[in-house]
Order: structure tokens, then C-alpha cells, then sequence
């Protein structure tokens, strides 16, 4: 199960140059965001620092993660698919409401979202039962078995209420069924019987936390100071942007406090507002590059575990900063979600430093035979 | 599940795969590759939108957004005496309040005990005012804990302000009457705007005072001055970070009143001398040429100043059911029975008329007769003081006699005496001020009242009868006058003939000193009643101060003309009489008239109280507090 020496030439420095480079991004815009609550500059304790440590800490994970065998996760399906379960259960039992939403649970001093680590144990479950099936797809059961795999899931994750993660959960089942050989129609006759459904779940199920946020994004200047504030905010210190920026540390919207969670779910604001059109394109382009490294590397790998779990990866990246920066610029409803890499979070950045470390094992082992 | 025969078969079934194995594999990569450029291209397009086709737009909300505009309050002119002293200050209000957003997060309860050992108010009470303010309002609106505490526990609170985060010490403006009770119903005072008065007023904000009542009322428009701004940068909180752009607010003008500080002073002093508390009295002092008041009393009295922090409800009740109503201004803003301050407007306007001239003899035997016009057997007695004897018409004002003026008002038919009858009585009264506000420039005036037939019949529902007259000649029954009412007659007796417009304000003035404007006096109504006629008036005036009834206002060295006084009130008292009205009305020097002077007590007796109190008082006027301090010398 340990990597030969030779395989080290398999690495793929460029995927993880570009996730470094995407948290030193991040760590500039998470500075300014947090300058009116720490105008004192860097201390212990401050975001960028603590952020600083996750990042150390998720580059050991990623060198574990990439130096066991990625083959070995798939052997413990079933154990990572419980441990999944229970910690979304878990986190609804005993987790911390923040902003009307159980999605964090405080071990150690230190707030972990649950759904961050189960979406990362989705697809390695969901990578191997797709892999144990490959020639059964066109198999309605394996279709619906394969469905009934992600839906606890992405139905705990819908009641803490985290709308945003659960759609990521769907994209990333989409992605990889579709990959592992389903036939198209079954997905599409499902993804319209979903968005059928979607005015009437909005009514019925989602609860007025949904509603409202759904109303926010129609509108948000019906409720300036409510819910809609955030959006509104946000939207307006994106567009003053332009094409420069206002300059790092001096959009007044971040920096007077008009835009909140301006370090998390927000964070592009301050992208759009502070380093303007060009900030933005730069980031796009890093994204961009990190999920082309991911797809060639899934597309590189002759393992049809180590292929759709790379997919699920870029399925699920792709989604986390479409779905973020959307939000953002009032394309789609409000929904909190963190923009991968770039978000002050320790949990999130931990699970994508071990996404990226499955991503590079996968690479490494990419030629079975290779003695 | 076997892993090994899967991984051999991938190939295989790759190639079993309608679409078509490894290629069909890259197909799929493919369109990944697409999928995330077209994900990324909807972003930017939306981007594109945003900041570089609507950049603008969005770049003119953040500046809306960033800037408040933040009223200025203007300071309130102040308020002089003619000689320039002043009469009220614009102090400091300091109050203790706590921002709850501003608390640390564990502490709260060091805050609370830091205040609670200046302010003495328990930490446990403290605390909880805090969470109802923050249950009802934004966490940066503070909360006051304490109005008004005063300078020194401020100052040492401001000490402590850094080391309490959370703690906040609010300066508010406020006014100062340094003459306190002593003014109080000249200037009145400011309060907190009502509800209306900021729906009615333009320029206001919602803390800020308005004039509720005598000059600090009257010219609001002159104190207020004019709201200013500045553009500041703020956050979402709402806290400034920085100016931009200020707009200095305009403050108010200063006015300087007619009123000397000195005399007003000595004035209440002689009046808390000759009554008390419980009694209404009122005393003025005015330029009989201008009609500027020098001194304004009202008593029973009451401190402004109580009115600058929150009345408690109990010390408002307290004043406003205080017997002899300490709000009330007596001086303009009650009517009372002239009475024989009234002899003088009959006593002119007889003269006027041809009803009797200077040697018109009326014999006085202590009463006059009226019979029932409807049964001759009832006869109604209208009594006098004194049975004089014959007067000559000098002697019957001198002497104040009721029967002299019976005559005069009603004249007497058995004896062929023709007098003016109601409605000349009527007439003259109103041109000599009675019945209308005299337009002084303090607010709330009562206009009087000046009855005549129609009225009662109207109001009373009797017809007028000849009784009714012979009340009307000596100031009484149904006839009602303010005491600003009897000086602003007297002042017209002693100018030869004009009804000036008593007022207070001199001089309108910025705050260097430099005049603005003085205020138009209104022009002066000449009186109906010729300057011989009035002298002959004014020499029975001074005859009753050397030799009649009004010998106790003489003062040493100054000659001084007037006519003193009772008005009966209410009912018959158990010994028969009834209550009565003490009044002073009268002027000084008697050959040139410069100041004329009322008093009146509720409860008095115009020799015994009233007229005493306005010796003293013309002594001060004309001889200064030293001379004024030596004892009366009374009578002549």
C-alpha cells in the first residue's frame, strides 16, 4: 500500500501549488475582513493565524491522505458510511444553533462541521459502490440503491437547515453516477421530477428559514435590515468593485461592517469589492486550475474507484464555489455556504487539504502495474 | 464484493458501454471540463454585469451607504436684563448611560458595580435596566441609567469611562435661571418637544427642547436659532469613524429684556413681605412712556429650573394643585375685580362727558339708595366705607368714595343726577384697555372682561339693572381685569393719554453683543379722553396719596400719585362683609410720570398691604437698594 519511489514523479505539484495559492488568497481577503474586529494586527487568536494552522495542519493530513492507499478507504465503505450518519445525527442533537442553523459541534474548543467531513465520506462511499457495480448501471436498483446512499445524508444536512450543502450533496451524486455510466435519462427524468417539486417543497417543507431566504434573494431590498440586509450588502460592495477594486483593506462595505460573515459565507464579497474584476478573475483562473488538475487526474487513473472518487471531488468543489459565489452575486438564493479553501474555517479547509491528498494518492497510483 | 475480477474487467465492460469505453470516458472528462467552464463563464458574465456595466451605480449606494448626514443642534440664545446681566446660562446635563453592544463579554457586572459606586444605585438594578433596554432597542442605543448626576460624579465617572467598557456618559444641554423663582413666569422654561409640537415644527429634532412657556415660549423663533449638519462616515452600527463635511448649525440670538434683575429681585422680596404662600399677588413695574416692563411678579412663585430634568409626576401635581396656582402667571393670566382702580376710567370719563366737572359736589352719607323698579317697597342699599360727607370731585377719588362714583356711573334720578350709564362705562373701560390683552410679549394673557346688557342677559339671563351699574362704577360685579390691565390704564392716565403696549424685550443681539434689531413698539392708541381732563385725575391721584386713602405708598423725595384700593370677592363672610382684593395702581414723580406701579393682593387690603409694598418698591426705583433699606417713614 505504500507508494514507490518511483511513482513520486506522479505528484502533482501544480494541484497542490494552486490550493496553497488559493489559501494565501484566502488569508489576505479573511485579514481584511477581520480588521474591524482586529484592527490590533496579527496576534494569537486571529483568524489569519489560526487559519494559518489549519493550513499546516490540512497539508500533513493531505501528505496521510495521499501516502495511504486511496484503496483503502473504499475497503471501509461501510464504516465511513455510518460514521457519515452519525455525525449529521449528531450534530443535530447536540450541535450549537448559529444563525437559526445546527450545522457546527464544539470539540476541544474548536467548532467542526459535520457536514464537511460527511460529504467527503458520501463520496468515498458512493465511489465505491458505483465502482463495485460499473456493469450493472443501466440496472434501475443499482440506480435507486446508489440514490438511497446520498439521500440520509443530504436530508439531515437540509434540516439543520444548510440548503446549499444538501444541492452539493445531489451535484456530487449526479456527477458521479453519470460518471460511473447511468444512463442519462434516468437522471434527467429524476433532476425534473426534483425541480417539479421544488414550489411545493418550498412551501411545504422547507420551513420559513428557506422561504425567507428564497424571498432575500427575489428581493432584498423589501427587508434592508433583516435577512435581505447580507445580500443586499454584499451585492452592492461586489458591484462597486469594478474592474481594480477599491484596494485591499479599503472597501467600506467590508470594513464597515456592512457586509457580514464577510470571512465565510461572504468572503467573495470582499473579492469583489476590495480587489475588484481582476481579484475575481485570478481566483476563477486558480479554481479553474485546481479542478482541471482533479479531472486529469481522474481521467488519467485506469481504477474505476480512484476515477469516480477524484470525480466526486471536482463535482464537489466545483459546486461549493459556483453555489458560494452565486449567492454572492444574487444568481441564486441565499444559502451559507463556505468557498472552498478561501473561507475562514478550520473543518472545511482540513477535509479539502484530505481531498486534495485522495486526489494526489490516486495520481501516484495511477499506473497499477508500475514496478 | 471482489475487487480483483472488477479491475480486470474494466476494460471489457468499457467497451460494452454504449458510450463507448475509454473514449466514451473521455468524452465524459470532456464535458466536465465544459461544465466547469461553463459554470465559471456564468459567474463572470454575471461579474461583468455587476462591476464593470453597473459598476458605477453600485459605487454611488456604498457612498449612500457609508455616509450619514448628522443634525447639529444650534445653542439657545440667552436672555439679559437691561443692563446686560444675565438670565439664563446654557449649562451641561450629565447623565450616566450604558451601551450594551459596547459591554465586554464576561464583566458586565464590573461595569455595573463601577457606576453603581458613584451614582448609588444598586449593580442588581443597573443590570436589569440594561436588559430591558437592550430587549427594546438596537445595542448601540444607550441606555440611561441616571439623568442628571451631577457635575462632579460625571467627572469622576469620565475617569473611570476608559477602564468600563460599555459605560457612557451622555452631555446634554440645558438652561440655568440664575434668578430662579424669582423670573420664573417671565421666562418660563424649556422641555422636551411633545409629540405634536415635532409633527408642527420644522428644524427640531426629537430630544431637543422647546420653549414651553413666558420669553423662553414667546420667542422660540429668535432663541432657537437653526439646526446645522455633518457628513459622516459611518459603519453598519451607525458609529462615526469620520467627518467629511460640516455645516455649522446657526445659534440662537440673544435677547436682552427691559426687566432690571435688581428691582424684579426686590420687587418679589416686598411681595413675599405683605403675603404669603397660599395667596395669589402680583406686582409690575412699567415705563409709563414705552410700556417696557422693568419688573414682573407673580406669587405665590416656583423654580424654573426644576423643570430642566424630568418632573417627577408627584412635584407636577404638587405645583399644579398648590394652593394659590404657583404656575400661573397673576399678572396677565387671571382676571380679578378692578375695584377702586377702577374709579379712575369712570372718574375720566365723566369728565369726558360733561356728567360732572371738578366742582360737581355730591354728598356722601355712607350709602345710596336703589329702589325696586317693580316694587317700589324693596329698596337695595349700595353701601360706602365711610359717610364723608359732600365731596368735590378731587376729594371723592382722593377718598376713593363708592358714592361719588354711583353718581358718576349711574347717576341718580330722584335727585336729577345724570350719569353715564352702562354702556359709556363700557365704552371707556375698553378704551382704556379693559376687555382685550393688552398684546404684551409674554404668552397666556386673559382678555378681561367688560360686561355690558346683552351679555348678561346672555350669559347671567337677568336684564341689566341700575345695581349692576353702580358695581360696574367701583370696579366691581361682573367687571374682570388683569393687574397688567389696571398699570396699563394707570400708565395712560400718567402719559398724558396713550394706552402704550406693555412688552419685554429691548433688544434683539448675536452672540458678540452686536445689536440685530429692536423689536417695533406698536403704535400707541390715544385715549378718548383730553389731557386736561386726565391732569385733573392725576392731581386727585396725588391728593390720595398726601391726604386720602393711599397715604401709606407716599415715599420721601418722590412724589408719587395713586389710588389704592379693595375689590370684594365671593360670599358674605359670617360678620356680614365679604373678602376682598387689596390694589395699588398709581405712578411716580406726580409732574413727570416715569414709572408707573400695580400691586395687587388676593387676600388684602390696598392701604394696609398693597400700598406699602409699592412705597417700598418706587423707593427702590428711584433711590437704590441702600436708601431702600431704611425704615418707612409713613404718612405725611
Amino acid at each position: 500500500m505504500i507508494v514507490d519511489r518511483r511513482a513520486i514523479k506522479h505528484l502533482d505539484l501544480l494541484l497542490i501549488a494552486t490550493a496553497i495559492a488559493l489559501v494565501i488568497y484566502g488569508g489576505l481577503l479573511i485579514y481584511s475582513a477581520s480588521l474591524p474586529t482586529y484592527p490590533g494586527g496579527l496576534s494569537l487568536g486571529h483568524p489569519v493565524v489560526k487559519q494559518g494552522v489549519f493550513a499546516i495542519l490540512g497539508l500533513g493530513v493531505m501528505a496521510t491522505a495521499a501516502w495511504v492507499d486511496y484503496r483503502a478507504f473504499g475497503q471501509a465503505a461501510v464504516a465511513l458510511y455510518l460514521v457519515a450518519i452519525a455525525l449529521l445525527i449528531l450534530v443535530l442533537a447536540v450541535g450549537e444553533p448559529v444563525y437559526g442553523s445546527t450545522r457546527w459541534f464544539t470539540i476541544a474548543g474548536q467548532q467542526i462541521q459535520a457536514s464537511e467531513i460527511a460529504k467527503l465520506l458520501i463520496i468515498i462511499v458512493l465511489a465505491r459502490f458505483l465502482a463495485d457495480r460499473q456493469q450493472q448501471m443501466r440496472d434501475i436498483r443499482v440506480f435507486i440503491t446508489s440514490l438511497a446512499i446520498v439521500i440520509p445524508a443530504a436530508f439531515l444536512v437540509l434540516i439543520e437547515p444548510d440548503m446549499g450543502t444538501a444541492i452539493v450533496f445531489g451535484a456530487i451524486w449526479v456527477g458521479m453516477v453519470l460518471m460511473a455510466g447511468a444512463p442519462v435519462r434516468y437522471v434527467a427524468v429524476l433532476v425534473g421530477l426534483v425541480v417539479a417539486m421544488i414550489p411545493f417543497a418550498a412551501l411545504a417543507v422547507f420551513g420559513e428559514y428557506q422561504r425567507d431566504r428564497l424571498v432575500n434573494w427575489i428581493d432584498p431590498s423589501s427587508d434592508p435590515l433583516g435577512g435581505g440586509f447580507a445580500i443586499l450588502q454584499s451585492e452592492i460592495g461586489i458591484g462597486s468593485g469594478g474592474l481594480l477594486g477599491q484596494g485591499w483593506t479599503e472597501g467600506t462595505q467590508t470594513q464597515f461592517h456592512f457586509v457580514q460573515t464577510s470571512s465565510t459565507d461572504y468572503i467573495f464579497s470582499v473579492v469583489g469589492e476590495e480587489m475588484g474584476f481582476v481579484g475575481a478573475m485570478v481566483l476563477f483562473a486558480l479554481y479553474v486550475l485546481l479542478l482541471f488538475r482533479g479531472i486529469r487526474i481522474a481521467s488519467m487513473t485506469e481504477d474505476s474507484f480512484g476515477r469516480l472518487l477524484a470525480t466526486g471531488i471536482v463535482v464537489m468543489i466545483l459546486f461549493q464555489v459556483f453555489i458560494n459565489i452565486a449567492v454572492n452575486i444574487r444568481l441564486l438564493p441565499v444559502t451559507g455556504i463556505p468557498m472552498p479553501f478561501v473561507s475562514q474555517g478550520g473543518s472545511s479547509l482540513l477535509m479539502l487539504f484530505a481531498a486534495v491528498g485522495l486526489l494526489e494518492g490516486i495520481a501516484l497510483r495511477h499506473k497499477r502495474l508500475e514496478f | 464484493m471482489n475487487e480483483q475480477p472488477e479491475r480486470s474487467n474494466w476494460p471489457a465492460h468499457a467497451s460494452r458501454n454504449p458510450r463507448g469505453g475509454g473514449k466514451g470516458s473521455s468524452t465524459s472528462f470532456a464535458l466536465l471540463r465544459a461544465l466547469v467552464i461553463l459554470m465559471f463563464g456564468i459567474l463572470t458574465l454575471q461579474l461583468i454585469n455587476m462591476q464593470l456595466i453597473k459598476g458605477d451605480e453600485y459605487e454611488r449606494r456604498v457612498a449612500i451607504n457609508a455616509l450619514r448626514e448628522v443634525p447639529l443642534s444650534p445653542a439657545r440664545g440667552l436672555i439679559l436684563d437691561r443692563n446686560m446681566q444675565p438670565l439664563v446660562q446654557n449649562s451641561a446635563r450629565f447623565s450616566v448611560a450604558v451601551v450594551p453592544g459596547d459591554l465586554p463579554e464576561h464583566g458586565e457586572s464590573a461595569v455595573y458595580s463601577t457606576i453603581s459606586s458613584v451614582v448609588d444605585i444598586p449593580a442588581s438594578e443597573i443590570e436589569s435596566m440594561v436588559r430591558i433596554g437592550r430587549a427594546n432597542q438596537d445595542e448601540f442605543s444607550p441606555v440611561v441609567i441616571k439623568v442628571d448626576i451631577g457635575r462632579d460624579p460625571a467627572l469622576e465617572l469620565l475617569e473611570l469611562e476608559p477602564h468600563a467598557p460599555g459605560l457612557a456618559i451622555l452631555v446634554e444641554p440645558t438652561r440655568e435661571y440664575s434668578a430662579g423663582s424669582a423670573l420664573s413666569h417671565v421666562l418660563g422654561y424649556v422641555g422636551p418637544l411633545s409629540a405634536e409640537e415635532y409633527a408642527d415644527s420644522d428644524g427640531y429634532l426629537f430630544k431637543d427642547s422647546i420653549g414651553k412657556n413666558g420669553i423662553e415660549l414667546n420667542y422660540e423663533d429668535i432663541l432657537r436659532g437653526e439646526l446645522g449638519r455633518k457628513l459622516v462616515e459611518v459603519d453598519a452600527t451607525g458609529r462615526e469613524i469620520k467627518t467629511i463635511d460640516e455645516d455649522r448649525p446657526l445659534d440662537g440670538s440673544n435677547l436682552v429684556l427691559s426687566i432690571d434683575l435688581d428691582l424684579q429681585k426686590h420687587v418679589a422680596e416686598v411681595l413675599s413681605q405683605h403675603t404669603d404662600d397660599s395667596e395669589s399677588a402680583a406686582a409690575v413695574v412699567m415705563d409709563v412712556n414705552t410700556g417696557e416692563v422693568l419688573a414682573m411678579v407673580s406669587r405665590p412663585t416656583f423654580d424654573n429650573n426644576m423643570f430642566a430634568s424630568p418632573l417627577s409626576q408627584e412635584a407636577l401635581s404638587g405645583l399644579l394643585e398648590a394652593p394659590g396656582k404657583p404656575l400661573l402667571n397673576h399678572v396677565l393670566s387671571e382676571q380679578f375685580p378692578p375695584g377702586d382702580t377702577f374709579k379712575m376710567i369712570v372718574a375720566g370719563a365723566a369728565l369726558q362727558e360733561g356728567v360732572a366737572r371738578p366742582d360737581t359736589i355730591i354728598t356722601n352719607k355712607g350709602y345710596i339708595t336703589v329702589r325696586n323698579e317693580l316694587d317700589p317697597n324693596v329698596v337695595y342699599i349700595y353701601p360706602d366705607r365711610h359717610a364723608l360727607g359732600p365731596l368735590d370731585f378731587s376729594a371723592g377719588l382722593a377718598q376713593s368714595s363708592n358714592v361719588y362714583s354711583y353718581y358718576l356711573a349711574g347717576g341718580k334720578s330722584d335727585e336729577g343726577f345724570i350719569g353715564l350709564g352702562p354702556d359709556r362705562v363700557a365704552r371707556y373701560a375698553q378704551a382704556f384697555g379693559f376687555g382685550n390683552p393688552t398684546g404684551i410679549d409674554v404668552p397666556g394673557e386673559s382678555a378681561g372682561m367688560v360686561p355690558d346688557a346683552s351679555w348678561k342677559e346672555s350669559t347671567v339671563g337677568d336684564p341689566w339693572t341700575l345695581g349692576d351699574t353702580y358695581d360696574m362704577g367701583i370696579g366691581q360685579g361682573y367687571l374682570g381685569a388683569t393687574p397688567l390691565q389696571v398699570l396699563r390704564a394707570m400708565c395712560a392716565i400718567a402719559n398724558g393719554g396713550r394706552l402704550v403696549t406693555p412688552h419685554l424685550l429691548k433688544e434683539v443681539r448675536d452672540n458678540h453683543g452686536s445689536l440685530l434689531s429692536s423689536p417695533e413698539i406698536a403704535e400707541t392708541e390715544p385715549l378718548p379722553v383730553d389731557a386736561s381732563n386726565l391732569d385733573i385725575i392725576r392731581q386727585a391721584m396725588r391728593r390720595s396719596v398726601t391726604e386720602g386713602v393711599t397715604k401709606n405708598a407716599n415715599v420721601s423725595g418722590i412724589a408719587v400719585a395713586g389710588n389704592s384700593g379693595v375689590a370684594e370677592f365671593g360670599a358674605k363672610l359670617q360678620d356680614g362683609k365679604r373678602a376682598t382684593h387689596g390694589w395699588f395702581a398709581g405712578f411716580a414723580p406726580y409732574d413727570n410720570p416715569e414709572v408707573a406701579v400695580v400691586v395687587f393682593t388676593e387676600q388684602g387690603n390696598g392701604s394696609d398691604d398693597a400700598s406699602p409694598a409699592a412705597s417700598q418698591i418706587l423707593d427702590f426705583y428711584f433711590h437704590g437698594p441702600r436708601l431702600a433699606a431704611q425704615p418707612q417713614v409713613i404718612g405725611q
